[in-house]
């Protein structure tokens, strides 16, 4: 076990490395200048040809890629060009209040998703499942701008309850968890209620059942466990969405985060800040992969890794 | 089955309930005319206020706090409650004199002495005297400094500290415009003694001699400034602090001013200004800006390089209809190749919505059939509607015109990137421009001068006109207003002539706020003064 996680975490240098050569080109690849847009709207030519240079854009593709890669293996993500400041402090500065927002909306989310997952499943074909799946349902398919301002126009303007954005106090994450976990929680309880489904058919829970377990035992202790691995998986995918931050709900709560940040980097064409924010989504999604591979062994020992 | 159509039902009812809550912020109105959004403010009681600072509520996050590397307008007006010139502009961006208590400018428009303003001191004590001018003026001027305001202090020769209050600036060649530059926000003066100790963090800490300090900046989220007691001028600061938020979302903006987290707010859609206004104690402020709205017609290519051509264009848009389409009557029509609030404006005969003239005119010109041709611009909203509408009014007269929107990065590679005047793809261009300076030189001479043509500047017209470009130069060879006058009259009369653009409409700035709040306004180049903020 400790070995197969050192394995994995040595194959993570390969990996980001070819996924920098990635990101680069696309980056690059993208039309507009980022020297124009830098320069400013009513800039002359020579301001721009000036702004080139300092950005060293004048340089061919591969030497800046070498030179990218160089600074990156010193642990320099560059400086961003909208802003002059280094990468690192624009996205230290936005990471944790996307981590804890999407914290917040994967706890709500995974508790609701599971609890009318599970009813759904147990009281298959009844008002239950229906109503679970119906919100379920809406969860998926309500726009995440729409439910965000109507929830901002009903318990911001209309009952004055919560901020209408901002993460200064507690009562900010609120809306922005319900808008950003809504879609979460949707797609968890449909995967718990048909894994579920499937599981209980099993011949060990009829076992169970005969030798007199309780229900509510053999559903959440025996069979929900087994049912989890399809979920796990999910849910461990659906984090590393969520810990890009949200352009949507981030613009909307006007939420000082990740999202935002790549929205405007790429807009403005900032190619340092896009590649290091890509970067780092790769990195997280790899380190999460991982989290949820040691998760089935913990859920279901018989899983090796070897 | 039966299961199905329940569902379906919970469906609407759910649907029709939520609607009936989102009516509250969708209205639309559908009356037009030439409009003033404020003429309710007197009918509502005045909204409650606690405490003495203020919130602002912006759409853009904030780029730098140094002013002579800062291009966009939002920095600037967050600096301008912090950092003042030697000169600026009052609300209908006339030139006053701000640190400097005078000021003139050589015959020749190449030398320029201020006399400044005496006792008064940077926020971390330093006194301001006319070696702080020089060095700020040098500062911007070396373009080893690499600042994104170079250019507009390129042709600064010298700076010279006369006396401790005398500061004169010597051109290398004439540039009648200069005064202006020196009343654009990149003049603004910093403190030499922060310049020394902060080195090129000074983005991070403005200090100057403005009614409010500088007191923090959370790169992510907001910048907040507090009273400056000592601020030399009577009377002001009137407020103890001013917070500047971005929020990005329209409707985010709109609903913080509903509940009173934000006091201003700007911009404001033109669909939520009927709305909002008058409610909640909410006033909606338009006042005219300097932002000109037209198409660029390129006059090198068939059949544009006909000016009947061009003219029947300009006679085929109802430009009337154009502004209550694109901006529900927020605005006024363009009656001039730049905008009236910029110095040196002089009237036109517009050109009357005529389509039979136009027809007349294609006639005329060999394209009684029409042709064909593409149209490219931005890809907001605003942008797309104003396309399609001149779509449909060029359709009236039989030419058909596609529509390209393009995101705003590939639009300007399209057009930029192009190194050869035969090789530009462009034939006709949506865009907008506004005069940062105020002053007529930067509202013609980067759009249809030809020494502008792209990739150099902003003239996607390819306008190429000897006479008009003698004008241009004649008109910056001298700092004497009336000579600048005639020749910029002769330019603008020549020039509308020829239209090498669509000419359309000035937009109006669009403002929200509460109404207990004064002093807080929009200033016509779209940037904002808080200065003088005041809760009554």
């Amino acid at each position: 076990m400790f070995r197969y996680i050192v394995r994995r975490l040595l194959g993570i240098v390969p990996t980001l490395l070819i996924v920098s050569i990635f990101i680069f080109l696309f980056v690059h690849m993208i039309p507009g200048d980022p020297a124009r847009l830098v320069a400013g709207p009513d800039a002359s030519y020579q301001d721009v040809e000036l702004v080139r240079q300092e950005l060293g854009l004048d340089k061919p593709l591969v030497s800046q890629y070498f030179t990218y890669i160089s600074n990156l293996a010193q642990a320099d993500l560059g400086t961003s060009m909208k802003t002059k400041r280094p990468v690192f402090d624009e996205i230290a500065a936005r990471f944790m209040p996307t981590f804890w927002l999407t914290v917040w909306s994967m706890a709500w989310a995974i508790v609701f998703g599971l609890l009318i997952g599970v009813i759904s499943a147990t009281k298959r074909n009844k008002w239950q499942d229906y109503t679970g799946m119906f919100s379920a349902v809406s969860g998926i398919s309500l726009p995440s701008f729409w439910l965000g301002l109507m929830l901002i126009q009903l318990f911001s303007v209309q009952l004055g309850w919560f901020p209408t954005g901002g993460n200064e106090s507690w009562t900010g994450y609120i809306l922005p968890s319900i808008t950003l976990g809504a879609g979460v929680a949707a797609v968890i309880a449909r995967f718990t209620r048909s894994s579920l489904m499937d599981i209980l058919r099993e011949d060990y829970i009829r076992t169970g059942r005969a030798k007199g377990l309780k229900e509510n035992v053999v559903v959440w202790k025996h069979a929900l466990k087994n049912a989890m691995i399809p979920v796990v998986t999910m849910t461990g995918l659906q984090f590393g969405f969520l810990l890009g931050g949200s352009i949507v709900v981030e613009t909307v709560f006007s939420w000082p985060g990740l999202g935002r940040l790549l929205i405007d980097s790429v807009s403005f064409r900032d190619y340092p800040v896009i590649q290091a924010e890509m970067l780092l989504f790769a990195l997280e999604f790899i380190l999460i992969n991982l989290i949820v591979d040691i998760l089935y062994g913990v859920m279901n020992p018989q899983i090796r890794y070897e | 089955m039966f299961k199905r159509k329940y569902l379906a039902t919970f469906l609407t009812s759910l649907l029709a309930v939520m609607l009936v809550i989102s009516g509250c912020s969708g209205q639309s109105s559908t009356e037009t005319n030439q409009k003033k959004a404020t003429d309710d403010k007197q009918d509502q009681p005045i909204a409650k206020k606690e405490g003495n600072s203020i919130t602002i509520a912006i759409k853009d996050n904030l780029i730098s706090m140094d002013p002579q590397d800062t291009n966009d307008t939002l920095s600037g007006s967050i600096q301008s409650t912090m950092l003042e010139g030697l000169v600026g502009f009052d609300k209908d961006m006339k030139m006053i004199p701000v640190l400097a208590e005078s000021y003139e400018a050589s015959e020749d428009a190449k030398v320029f002495i201020f006399k400044l303003r005496e006792g008064v001191k940077f926020h971390d004590g330093t006194p301001f005297n006319a070696e702080a001018v020089k060095v700020n003026i040098d500062r911007v001027s070396n373009p080893d400094n690499k600042l994104k305001r170079y250019s507009m202090f390129e042709l600064v020769e010298k700076t010279e500290a006369v006396d401790e209050y005398t500061v004169k600036v010597t051109l290398k060649e004439p540039f009648g415009a200069m005064l202006n530059n020196f009343a654009h926000p990149a003049a603004r003066i910093v403190s030499p003694e922060a310049i020394k100790k902060y080195g090129k963090d000074i983005a991070m800490h403005p200090v100057g001699t403005g009614p409010f300090k500088f007191l923090e900046w959370d790169q992510s989220d907001h910048l907040t400034v507090e009273k400056n007691p000592e601020y030399w001028q009577e009377g002001l600061p009137k407020v103890d602090g001013i917070k500047f938020k971005p929020v990005p979302e329209n409707g985010a903006r709109v609903a913080m001013l509903q509940t009173g987290e934000a006091d201003f707010i700007y911009p404001i859609p033109t669909e939520q200004a009927e709305s909002i206004n008058g409610k909640d104690g909410i006033v909606v402020e338009n006042r005219p800006s300097i932002v000109a709205r037209y198409m660029a017609i390129n006059t090198t290519k068939k059949p544009f390089d006909n000016v009947k051509v061009r003219q029947a264009i300009n006679y085929a848009i109802n430009k009337e209809a154009f502004l209550k389409v694109v901006y529900r009557g927020y605005g006024s029509e363009m009656d001039s190749i730049i905008p009236e609030g910029l110095q040196f404006y002089s009237k036109q005969t517009p050109y009357p919505y005529d389509p039979e003239k136009a027809k007349e005119l294609l006639k005329e010109a060999g394209y009684e059939k029409g042709f064909e041709t593409t149209v490219w611009g931005g890809n907001n909203s605003d942008a797309i509607k104003a396309m399609e509408f001149i779509q449909q009014q060029l359709g009236l007269v039989g030419i058909k015109v596609n529509v390209i929107p393009m995101e705003s990065g590939t639009l300007s590679d399209k057009i930029w990137s192009v190194q050869n005047e035969e090789d530009a793809e462009v034939e006709l261009y949506y865009g907008g421009w506004s005069s940062s300076t105020g002053d007529a030189d930067w509202g013609i001479r980067p759009l249809l001068a030809g020494g502008s043509i792209p990739p150099k500047s902003y003239n996607v017209a390819y306008y190429q006109n000897e006479k008009a470009d003698q004008l241009i130069n004649a008109a910056l060879q001298t700092a004497d207003p009336e000579k600048r006058k005639a020749a910029y009259a002769e330019v603008q009369e020549m020039i509308w002539e020829d239209a090498p653009w669509a000419f359309l409409v000035v937009e109006d700035t669009m403002a929200g706020m509460k109404n207990y709040l004064h002093g807080v306004y929009l200033l016509p180049d779209g940037s904002m003064s808080a200065r003088e903020a005041e809760i009554k």
